[in-house]
């Protein structure tokens, strides 16, 4: 699916305001800020073990990644892995002028953060899917499809699931850290954008953003949904 | 100068320290073995009620080759639950274990909640005979919760260990 067939849809682009460029759609910004808001609320169920709790928040992130995965493939334009994933050269390209001030701009995920966000999405599926299969020592709030596994490697599976997150918690760190760099030494706000949607047009800096319809997010919403239902039935549909 | 008696005294130390010494390697494999089984037989016990919950999800439960024996195995383990916590089995031994000193500092509380454990797992099995799939979800919800007393003061959190061995 192309651009331009994306721009013919419901929402397509409208013309950048003055000084400003649309970088981010709604619905990439809503996936980040619940995801960040899921994230928060497993970590702080997992340290505390309201297990019950950490399933349903569990269950969001999931859902939102596999949604998140969808958007990367019909959304809109900088949303989709085929705008932002680039080779290793242009990657190390990229990094090569990092601490320039003046580096070149890109709309959306520039190709280092665009490793950051695969590395991100990565990490939290793997946590999401060993803690599908994770046994609870009390056999109280085990996951979904821990019954495909037995209860010494659903006890392993906690252990890792536990340990994927805080390679996890070291990259949003590292995240972090990359906002507060571009902030402070670039003059990027990259925080504002990712609320606002916008960020300051600069020259060279590309097309405004292409915006998807609805119905298509509607409709991956839907199968993410009907998906992450059957997953937490662990498939045993009476 | 060293007289005889002083190679005596000596060599009496010597040898005393090396009886002390083949004493504490001695106790060493016999804590470790003790708390390598008490960890087997409690995650047998863990296993059994996963086999039950997980049994229990099925469109048709398999009543006599699943539910019954593992709740034979919960409730004859259970019974000698306070066997498995000997004095000098927790940490100190230098051994692996995920028990916590708080199990012999405060062994009235720990006593209390293995018999809550050994009760609910009675009836559990008492539950199991009467093959009713909701009566015994609730009930092995109830072991479940029975595990967790004991463990939220008695067990060291999970993510401080590096596996579940």
């Amino acid at each position: 699916m192309s651009a331009s067939e994306v721009a013919r849809g419901e929402g397509a682009a409208k013309p950048a305001q003055e000084g400003y460029q649309r970088v981010w759609d709604i619905p990439v910004r809503a996936m980040h800020w619940f995801l960040v808001l899921s994230i928060a609320v497993c970590w702080w169920t997992g340290l505390h073990d309201e297990l019950e709790y950490h399933l349903y928040s569990g269950y969001a992130v999931l859902w939102i990644v596999l949604m998140r995965l969808y958007w990367g493939v019909f959304g809109s334009s900088t949303a989709r892995f085929s705008s932002f994933v680039r080779e290793p050269k242009a990657v190390l390209d990229y990094a090569r002028t990092l601490l320039r001030r003046d580096s070149p701009s890109v709309p959306g995920h520039n190709p280092l953060g665009a490793l950051s966000v695969i590395l991100m999405l990565g990490l939290v599926l793997a946590v999401v899917v060993s803690g599908l299969f994770a046994v609870d020592v009390d056999g109280l709030y085990s996951g979904p499809l821990s019954s495909y596994v037995s209860f010494r490697e659903g006890r392993h599976l906690a252990h890792l699931h536990y340990k994927i997150f805080n390679y996890l918690l070291a990259v949003i760190a590292l995240h972090l850290l990359a906002v507060v760099f571009y902030l402070i030494h670039k003059r990027h706000n990259l925080l504002l954008a990712m609320l606002s949607g916008r960020r300051r047009a600069s020259s060279g800096s590309g097309e405004d953003l292409t915006i998807a319809p609805w119905w298509r997010f509607l409709l991956g919403a839907g199968i993410v949904s009907l998906i992450v239902w059957l997953v937490t039935a662990g498939f045993y549909l009476q | 100068m060293l007289c005889a008696s002083d190679f005596r005294r000596n060599g009496g130390v010597l040898l005393g320290l090396v009886l002390i010494g083949v004493v504490i390697a001695q106790a060493a494999p016999s804590q470790a073995t003790l708390i390598k089984s008490r960890q087997d037989k409690l995650r047998d016990m863990g296993g059994a009620l996963k086999a039950i919950d997980d049994e229990l999800k099925k469109r048709t439960v398999d009543w006599d080759n699943i539910v019954l024996p593992n709740a034979d195995t919960l409730q004859s383990r259970s019974g000698f639950l306070l066997n498995w916590f000997p004095k000098g089995s927790g940490p100190e031994s230098g051994v692996k274990t995920y028990a916590l000193p708080a199990i012999w500092q405060k062994s009235d509380d720990f006593t209390k909640l293995a018999k809550a454990a050994q009760a609910e797992t009675q009836k559990l099995s008492q539950v199991a005979a009467t093959k009713d799939a909701g009566a015994l979800k609730a009930e092995a919800f109830a072991v479940g919760k029975a595990c967790k007393a004991c463990h939220d003061n008695y067990r060291s959190p999970d993510y401080e260990k590096e596996n579940d061995e």
